[in-house]
């Protein structure tokens, strides 16, 4: 039954992907706005989709890639979503919806038989962890789009090139605001999703787990966007750089994350 | 039917004309009286704006032209026959109705896509429909004009995009910052385009004017229009700190405001956007202050190039405008034909003889069992009854449309038997 409405919720992100993209080659809002309703059509369907896994197979749902990357994909559709009630960033979604596609198509691949919860994992501590890094991560992920296309909206305008694309693309300070409030807010459940990793880690795993290649990639990302945050608050940093920093950060996360995933050894995997 | 449009615009009469015009028409009497008064003239309306003079009248049938209207109309004008034919342009039924969709459209105005001339269209409507000027064709055409022009604004982009410096730099300012709320403008120095922007901005949210002139009796002048606050000349850099967008116009030879100053305020705002225009020429804000993070600056050729490039991007929305007038017009050709005599006496026929057709279908059965012969008779019974009935109708309507008055009929006819021409 979970596997009916993840491929609608598959099928349909595509569609909102296509709706958007749309939106931008007629340079008309409308079909932008199509385009969100089916996002949030998709959105409805997951949480469904994940609602009937988690009653048939328990937490270790958020262990397995096929539950972790639909669970990234909801966070972040549900995130653009509620940021776009506050601001008017319609066509941001042009970028949004290939990424939940993507993390959807990383889902598809990923499905497997429902596992039982290795005996270490159980408890309470591990779900929290997985549900508010993967918040976290969805919500800076955001910001590092909204990031991109604030640096196309900026070339735009800065070297006085208005065009039809520029007129439809949102204006920079909302696509700073959106960058703004999802790193606040991404930051802290980060921060926290980490703390409880490291709780569960020093309170089973024995041996030098701080080496761990993905524990150090953690450490680094956590690091990099601290740095952001601090720039942004307390250093006044508004509107180019921190779109750059945060679309660097997050390339690097990126990039870091596959050599870890698939090239290094790790003791941090999907059952 | 005969509808006529006699006018000038812009394209064919120079403007000292036009006001002539314009002017004198208002003194003396009303135009559209002394229309009204003209014998062929059935139906009339007379719009008048800066930029054109047009009659459109429906004039009685039979008759096909009118003497004396161009005369009327330019009866202020003191031209020469010769002038006279050049200014004027005459357009007769379709093309007539197409000129009158096409200028409420705005596609014949002088900036394009305006939407001024929309309303300066209703208020001709309104008040020749308050002296009784207007009729059935001219009630239907002008409200059929009204869709046209909605339709148009709605479908294509005629009305979009800035084609004024002040709107353009409006459009620019909300690209940056969203929306214009809250936000502070910096005047400096006075010219008309700068306060035209200013104004234009104040229009659109922005919260707060500040002015800053070397004459500071001027800045206080200026202050005291918008509602702003004059602040002193050396204040300068101290204002640009707090406001986000910063206007200058002043006649100064050198720039008054460095990149140096820029940094530090863009410092001091704690790098909160900046937009800067630049009206002035000889330009009053160094080039390099546009080069920094999150200014962005603008002079007065950057606007122009926007707005050019939107004019283009207007034209281009015209051409599928015209497209639309053209589906309009088919559908103006619809109804001027169910206006028509002949086809509503066929259409009431060939309603009459469905009807009857129909009904001894239904009677078949029986019909057969009285005998071909009867059959016939019965037929024919019919047939005749239809004719009678037919017939006063008939007459009243051939006699009516003799005397122009059929219209009415036609109307309650084809409603009142629901009849569906075409």
């Amino acid at each position: 039954m979970d596997m009916i409405f993840f491929k609608i919720a598959l099928v349909l992100a595509l569609f909102s992907a296509i709706c958007y993209l749309i939106s931008i080659l007629i340079k008309r809002v409308l079909a932008a706005k199509l385009g969100t309703w089916i996002l949030l059509l998709v959105l409805f369907f997951l949480t469904i989709s994940f609602g009937f896994r988690c009653v048939t197979t328990g937490a270790s749902n958020l262990l397995t890639q096929h539950g972790v990357l639909a669970f990234f994909a909801w966070a972040i559709s549900a995130g653009y979503l509620t940021l776009q009630l506050k601001t008017n960033t319609r066509v941001l979604g042009v970028l949004v919806a290939p990424v939940v596609s993507v993390v959807l198509m990383g889902a598809a691949i990923g499905v497997g038989a429902a596992v039982p919860m290795p005996g270490p994992l159980q408890g309470s501590l591990v779900p929290l962890h997985v549900i508010l890094t993967l918040t976290g991560e969805a919500l800076l992920v955001i910001a590092s789009i909204a990031g991109v296309m604030y640096l196309i909206q900026n070339e735009a305008i800065k070297k006085k090139r208005i065009t039809s694309l520029t007129r439809l693309l949102p204006s920079l300070s909302d696509l700073d605001r959106i960058n703004h409030i999802s790193l606040l807010a991404g930051f802290p459940l980060l921060t926290l999703g980490i703390l409880f990793g490291l709780v569960w880690a020093s309170s089973v795993l024995s041996g030098n787990w701080q080496l761990d290649p993905k524990f150090i990639w953690a450490a680094v990302v956590w690091l990099l966007y601290g740095a952001l945050i601090y720039q942004r608050l307390f250093l006044g940093w508004k509107g180019h750089r921190p779109a750059f920093f945060s679309l660097a950060a997050f390339c690097l996360l990126l990039v870091s994350y596959i050599a870890v995933e698939y090239l290094m050894p790790s003791i941090h995997r999907f059952i | 039917m005969q509808i006529l449009l006699v006018g000038l615009n812009h394209k064919t009469a120079p403007l000292e004309l036009r006001e002539r015009l314009c002017l004198s028409w208002g003194r003396d009497t009303d135009p559209l009286v002394a229309i009204m008064n003209l014998p062929p003239v059935k139906e009339a309306i007379y719009l008048s704006t800066c930029n054109r003079i047009e009659v459109m009248a429906v004039l009685h049938s039979g008759q096909e032209e009118v003497a004396g209207l161009k005369e009327l109309l330019l009866a202020h004008g003191n031209l020469c026959p010769s002038e006279m034919e050049r200014c004027i342009y005459v357009h007769r039924d379709l093309a007539a109705v197409g000129h009158l969709f096409r200028v409420a459209s705005s596609l014949d105005s002088m900036i394009m896509g305006e939407t001024q001339i929309l309303g300066q269209v209703k208020e001709a409507y309104r008040r020749a429909s308050q002296s009784n000027a207007t009729g059935l064709v001219l009630n239907k055409l002008l409200h059929h004009a009204f869709r046209v022009a909605k339709r148009v604004r709605t479908e294509t982009g005629i009305a979009q995009n800035a084609v004024s410096v002040s709107y353009a730099a409006v459009t620019l300012a909300k690209k940056i910052f969203g929306y214009l709320k809250d936000k502070r403008i910096l005047l400096v120095g006075a010219g008309e385009m700068s306060e035209l922007a200013a104004r234009q901005l104040v229009k659109y949210g922005a919260d707060k004017i500040i002015i800053a002139n070397r004459t500071f009796g001027r800045a206080l002048e200026l202050a005291e229009e918008f509602h702003g606050e004059a602040i002193d000349w050396k204040m300068l850099p101290q204002a640009l700190a707090e406001v986000d967008i910063v206007i200058t116009s002043t006649g100064a030879a050198d720039y008054i405001l460095s990149a140096d100053t820029v940094a530090q305020a863009v410092r001091e705002r704690r790098n909160r956007l900046l937009l800067l225009i630049d009206i002035a020429v000889p330009r009053d804000i160094d080039p390099a202050a546009g080069e920094m993070e999150n200014v962005f600056l603008y002079n007065i050729d950057n606007l122009q190039d926007i707005v050019d490039d939107n004019v283009k991007r207007r034209e281009k929305e015209a051409q599928k405008a015209e497209l639309i007038i053209k589906e309009e017009l088919d559908r103006y050709l619809c109804w001027r034909d169910s206006l028509e005599v002949v086809p509503t006496i066929n259409l009431l026929r060939a309603k009459f003889e469905g009807t009857m057709n129909g009904e001894l279908q239904r009677y078949s059965h029986w019909l057969k069992s009285i005998g071909e012969e009867n059959q016939k008779q019965a037929e024919i019974l019919l047939l005749s009854v239809i004719n009678k009935l037919l017939h006063d109708p008939v007459t009243t309507l051939k006699e009516e449309s003799g005397n122009n008055g059929a219209a009415p009929y036609i109307l309650a006819l084809r409603r009142l038997f629901r009849l569906e021409g075409r």
